[in-house]
């Protein structure tokens, strides 16, 4: 397996995979113009011709007989050509000492506070492939890039992960709050936004802040909460440094999670080596490795030892890197625990 | 026969027999000696003051039985709503959330915490016994005021406001309490409005949540509460309807009730009475009822009297009416047909 950019040639199996996501992921809709779009941007971002307010770095997963099985992608900047709107979940006290009252009213702010970072986005990995080292790979191959071309992103990486909704895909918080202003299914509006309408979120949102006593019970209980399949990529980007800071989707109330970009483990701990080839042996790690190219971006995983500056790794995972002895490559530990 | 007159101290037992029959939403009406008194006082200094312009006053009348000395009803005047302490009122506002590329054209009606109504004078304290709700001293109780205000228009402000008592359920519960307030209070609607007549409404309303209402969010109950009548203020929502008053722009801040308000100058107690001459004789048969009014400050007298009156020309008075009046031949009348 290993993770690169998307190619115009991915289009049909990029296509498919978009039709077997479901609601929920808004970066990825099933719509074939717009991915064609997509896929083009990519391209242009990979070769460095787009400003980092339009970079869309958009990765595939593929196995070693060339199939796509997966997609990911990390924007450059949201937010600085169109409005990017979270609430802030805040707190408004009630209180009196001579009458005895303290409430605490957990209140949604409208906010923008997250324009300008990069976003970790359209994470996808076909259900047939969720199994070894795949999700990780598909996930952390990001973080390792932004290691590697730090200037090219943001001072902080956010990502909106998946709020909760029921077996038919409807989110309590979306029928509690979002219906009465946009008089609409959650699947549309996610439809809507993940084709770059976005637009009518800012005609139709409420803009004061919101009480969340105004909200039904099970619209309440879930602001902040993912949904229980993408509770595995909460927990990878939280071994990876990212917290909940109390941004949430406008939407169906899943957490913005955010961590500083240089503080990243991926970032903090990898290192630039160079490549040499053998046996890495029985006290091997699962590295995490990348080419060091933007272009022909080529990151994979493999077993590899550190030998005097050097990455030991087996001929498969150089002959996946496309790389040969004496090339540079970066490389981190896949887990924090090795 | 029933008179309106200010009240006295000596009346404070009998106004706390009124109070403690009077609905729970009728702050101003507290079932407490103590504030009673401060409200006589008060009423007593207002009258007693030489005033030019309208600011602290407050004036409260009660309706005597001449005969037995009972007394059957109540009502007040707030010279300036807010001149000590804020007044609030939850303002309807509604704001058009459109969005002309998905043909969504949304009316989101809102309520926003205000102090609009602050500076004017205000309508409080009515009640009136079960006895004479319908009854022409139904309207002297309420009305009597309004000729107050025609004969001392420097003691008023320009707009006239009044609360009218909220929806509540036959064990004391309001809707709107329970779906907005209670959130903040963690009381019942009940005991909410005895502290609010014993301490002050301004002590609760700063308790009160100061970002806007989004109506649709509120349960059907709360949202059909709004603007309702509790069925025993009915009787001083109609006859303020009839003078002229305007509802649907506030409403109370606790139980939803409507606030109605009218320019002064508009209320038809106010703009079609007349000031006549008093003659006095044994008024033709025929006649239709009429309210009457003395003119005076503290020796201020109003009561009911069926006259055959012409305009243009001065009004007969009973020797009983005039002796109740206070006035004798030659003296002035203000009178406005019940």
């Amino acid at each position: 397996m290993i993770v690169r950019p998307a190619r115009t040639a991915d289009l049909p199996a990029l296509i498919d995979l978009a039709r077997t996501t479901g609601a929920g992921l808004t970066t990825l809709p099933a719509n074939e113009e717009r991915l064609a779009h997509r896929v083009d941007w990519a391209e242009k971002t990979f070769t460095g011709e787009a400003e980092r307010a339009d970079a869309d770095y958009l990765f595939v997963l593929e196995n070693d007989a060339g199939l796509v099985v997966g997609i990911s992608a990390v924007a450059g900047a949201v937010g600085l050509r169109e409005p990017w709107y979270n609430y802030r979940l805040g707190l408004t006290v009630s209180a009196s000492q001579e009458l005895n009252i303290h409430r605490q009213i957990p209140t949604l702010f409208l906010a923008n506070d997250l324009t300008g970072n990069s976003e970790l986005c359209s994470l996808f990995l076909r259900s047939d492939h969720r199994t070894g080292l795949n999700g990780r790979l598909l996930s952390k191959a990001r973080l390792l890039f932004i290691a590697e071309f730090r200037e090219l992103f943001g001072d902080k990486v956010i990502a909106e992960m998946r709020g909760m909704s029921d077996d038919q895909g409807r989110s309590p918080f979306w029928e509690s709050l979002g219906r009465h202003f946009f008089k609409m299914e959650f699947s549309q509006a996610d439809y809507l936004t993940g084709v770059g309408n976005k637009a009518f979120i800012a005609e139709l949102m409420p803009k004061f802040p919101l009480y969340t006593c105004f909200l039904s019970e099970d619209a309440r209980n879930i602001i902040g909460r993912v949904h229980p399949d993408t509770e595995p990529a909460l927990t990878m980007l939280k071994g990876e440094g990212f917290s909940y800071q109390g941004y949430v989707d406008i939407f169906d109330a899943g957490p913005a999670i955010e961590a500083e970009t240089a503080k990243i483990r991926a970032v903090r701990d990898s290192q630039a080596l160079v490549l040499a080839i053998g046996t890495p042996g029985d006290d091997a790690t699962t590295y995490l490795i990348h080419n060091r190219r933007r272009e022909d971006c080529r990151i994979t995983v493999g077993a590899a030892r550190l030998a005097a500056g050097t990455l030991v790794v087996d001929p498969l995972t150089a002959k996946r890197l496309r790389l040969s002895v004496g090339d540079q490559v970066r490389a981190v530990p896949l887990s924090a625990r090795g | 026969m029933l008179v309106m007159r200010p009240a006295q101290m000596a009346d404070l037992s009998e106004v706390q027999r009124l109070a403690a029959d009077s609905p729970v939403g009728v702050t101003s009406l507290p079932d407490d000696a103590g504030r009673l008194r401060d409200k006589i006082a008060a009423s007593d200094a207002s009258l007693a003051a030489e005033v030019s312009f309208n600011g602290e006053e407050s004036y409260f009348f009660v309706l005597e039985d001449s005969d037995s000395g009972h007394l059957l009803g109540c009502s007040g005047i707030v010279a300036s709503a807010g001149y000590s302490e804020p007044f609030y009122s939850f303002r309807n506002e509604t704001f058009v959330h459109n969005s002309r590329e998905l043909k969504i054209h949304n009316k989101i009606h809102v309520l926003s915490l205000c102090h609009d109504l602050t500076g004017n004078s205000l309508l409080t304290s009515f009640y009136v016994e079960q006895a004479l709700v319908g009854s022409v001293w139904s309207e002297l109780n309420s009305r009597a005021r309004l000729l107050f205000v025609a004969n001392h228009p420097e003691r008023f402000a320009d707009a006239v406001v009044v609360e009218i008592v909220g929806h509540s359920d036959d064990h004391g519960d309001s809707p709107f309490w329970d779906a907005v307030g209670r959130n903040f209070f963690d009381m019942t609607y009940a005991e909410a409005e005895r502290l609010c007549g014993l301490k002050s409404r301004t002590f609760l309303a700063e308790l009160m949540p100061h970002y806007p209402i989004y109506v649709p969010l509120l349960p059907d109950a709360a949202q059909e509460a709004m603007g309702q009548v509790h069925p025993r203020a009915q009787v001083t929502f109609d006859i303020l309807m009839r003078e002229g008053f305007e509802t649907d722009h506030y409403i109370d801040i606790f139980d939803g009730g409507p606030t109605l308000h009218a320019r002064t100058s508009g209320i038809r107690s106010i703009a079609q009475s007349r000031v006549v001459p008093v003659r006095l004789g044994e008024p033709t048969k025929g006649g239709r009822p009429y309210m009457v009014s003395n003119g005076l400050l503290q020796d201020f007298r109003a009561i009911v009297a069926d006259l055959d009156w012409v305009p243009g020309k001065p009004v007969i008075l009973s020797l009983e009416a005039a002796e109740a009046l206070g006035v004798g031949e030659g003296a002035s009348v203000r009178l406005v047909a019940v």
